[in-house]
């Protein structure tokens, strides 16, 4: 498998990134990721922590990198380091690195590095999953018609599916803009500057540009939505857009590092697919509704561990099926999904707890069209207190202490909440 | 109290909850990203509607045309509550 370098260096055409105004072609930053490579010759088999300054900053690192240290990986901003041997890059100052004895010869070069990237939503210790260059990649293709293409990055580079995006623009040839962060009209401002024809975004991203009723401005020839469940919606106001447009959803598990592409414009996927053995992954349903899947590329130790007797992996998404298509209806592990956000209930249920005059809470998702879903609770309160007061109260105390989109959009005050058996609460 | 009024009073409602200000005055041809509310200021404005009124719109219609103005916003409720 050639690294991302090789790759690179063997297109026919490389494209150009932009960020804040300022553009770089991918020609020049090869050019400094070979001499990261001279100037740095002791990082070769090291481990890597690469911080985020920016696109281009973080594209030289990735082509430097890939095939030449152990591992990359990719942090978010303020991240705890899952080990302290990481070598942060960039490097604070020339004599931050150790500097071992061995000679680069001896040390591990040009072998599969591993990609960790670290889920998103946890506050404080996210998980790192390893992928390799080759699963990272398994989807991205090179054609004169995308190397055409003008993509938008609306994603974190270091997340996963802005990294699907920074290959596939680097690998197909084509020019990448980081437009990530920016209010619906101001970015739409800037896609109709950059003269944009290729976009990934969540639905919700999506909802969000069609409401800004300037969408049909742009010249779209690839439409991507992923991130959050993709509803037929969203997905027949772009067709009408843009009905020349390659339109695509993707699934994607971070955990399992599976992508799949549905391309024929209706929502969920083919039931066909399931036990069908052309697909990239395999694909069931268990028992209790969940999505099952079965990498065909070997799986990393911790999820090999996590697998059935047949090999297959729980997604933990539930699914149902109807009309010959299998549909995503959300997770069973009770996480809730605000527009490509995940919010985990059992934080939100702390943070709530604080209150004095609650005995429980509970955090559960509501379906909302436009944002996919919204964090609500149920709390019971202590006799004798006032359900104005405590509402209020409440809110004031998630306001101080959580994100926009956890704050609960709707505090229930409830007699009961269902527990199972256990002890738990019942998130079913 | 018509359809409109309630809107706006839900919208004054979900600004307060989520700590925004609404433009003075919100016209027929006010962009809806420019009243104040953001993304999830809308979604929470869809789901009080949604108590206020018996029903979602977004939801029941498979929306043809995602409005842009206030004046669309409404003509979807107008036309989910003539359907009802």
């Amino acid at each position: 498998m050639p690294s991302l370098l090789e790759r690179l260096k063997t297109l026919p055409n490389t494209g150009q990134i932009s960020y804040a105004g300022n553009t770089f072609s991918v020609h020049e930053l090869i050019t400094q990721a070979d001499e990261i490579r001279q100037n740095y010759a002791h990082l070769a088999g090291q481990p890597i922590a690469l911080g985020y300054t920016n696109l281009a900053e973080f594209i030289t690192a990735i082509i430097a990198f890939d095939a030449w240290c152990s591992s990359i990986y990719l942090c978010p901003p303020n991240v705890l380091l899952p080990q302290d041997d990481l070598i942060e890059w960039p490097l604070e100052s020339e004599t931050s690195a150790p500097v071992t004895d061995l000679p680069n010869s001896d040390r591990q070069t040009n072998k599969p590095t591993a990609w960790y990237l670290a889920t998103s939503g946890t506050t404080g210790q996210p998980k790192w999953y390893a992928h390799s260059f080759a699963s990272l990649t398994a989807s991205t293709k090179y054609s004169e018609k995308l190397q055409s293409l003008n993509w938008a990055l609306l994603y974190q580079p270091f997340r996963y599916a802005g990294l699907q995006v920074v290959l596939q623009a680097l690998l197909s040839g084509a020019d990448l803009v980081d437009s990530a962060d920016n209010e619906p009209l101001a970015l739409m401002a800037l896609l109709k500057q950059s003269e944009t024809t290729a976009i990934s975004a969540t639905p919700s991203l999506w909802r969000q540009l069609l409401m800004t009723g300037q969408l049909s401005d742009l010249k779209l020839r690839y439409i991507t939505l992923g991130g959050e469940i993709a509803d037929q919606s969203v997905l027949d106001s772009l067709k009408r857009l843009f009905p020349q447009a390659k339109l695509r959803h993707i699934y994607a598990s971070t955990e399992a590092g599976v992508g799949l592409v549905v391309s024929d414009g209706l929502a969920g996927f083919p039931l066909t697919w399931l036990d069908d053995n052309s697909q990239p992954v395999g694909l069931k349903i268990s028992d209790d509704q969940h999505l099952m899947v079965k990498p065909r590329f070997t799986l990393c130790q911790n999820l090999r561990k996590q697998t059935d007797s047949q090999g297959y992996l729980d997604t933990q998404d539930r699914v149902e099926v109807k009309d010959g298509r299998v549909l995503f209806l959300g997770r069973a592990t009770g996480t809730i999904n605000v527009g490509g956000n995940k919010v985990h209930p059992e934080e939100i249920e702390q943070v709530l707890m604080q209150c004095v005059d609650i005995n429980q809470a509970k955090v559960y998702p509501k379906k909302s069209p436009l944002m996919g879903e919204l964090v609500v609770a149920d709390v019971t309160i202590k006799p004798d207190v006032d359900p104005k007061l405590i509402k209020f109260e409440l809110l004031k105390i998630a306001k101080n202490q959580l994100q926009r989109f956890e704050i609960p959009t709707k505090i229930n005050i409830v007699n009961e909440i269902a527990h199972d058996p256990s002890g738990k609460i019942n998130r079913k | 109290m018509d359809l409109e009024q309630q809107i706006k009073q839900a919208m004054q409602q979900v600004a307060q909850l989520s700590d925004c200000t609404l433009v003075e005055p919100i016209e027929a041809d006010t962009l809806l990203l420019e009243c104040g509310l953001d993304s999830l200021g809308y979604a929470m404005l869809v789901a009080q509607l949604e108590e206020d009124l018996g029903f979602d719109p977004f939801t029941e219609l498979q929306i043809e045309t995602y409005p842009s103005t206030f004046a669309q916003f409404v003509a979807i409720y107008q036309l989910a509550a003539n359907n009802h």
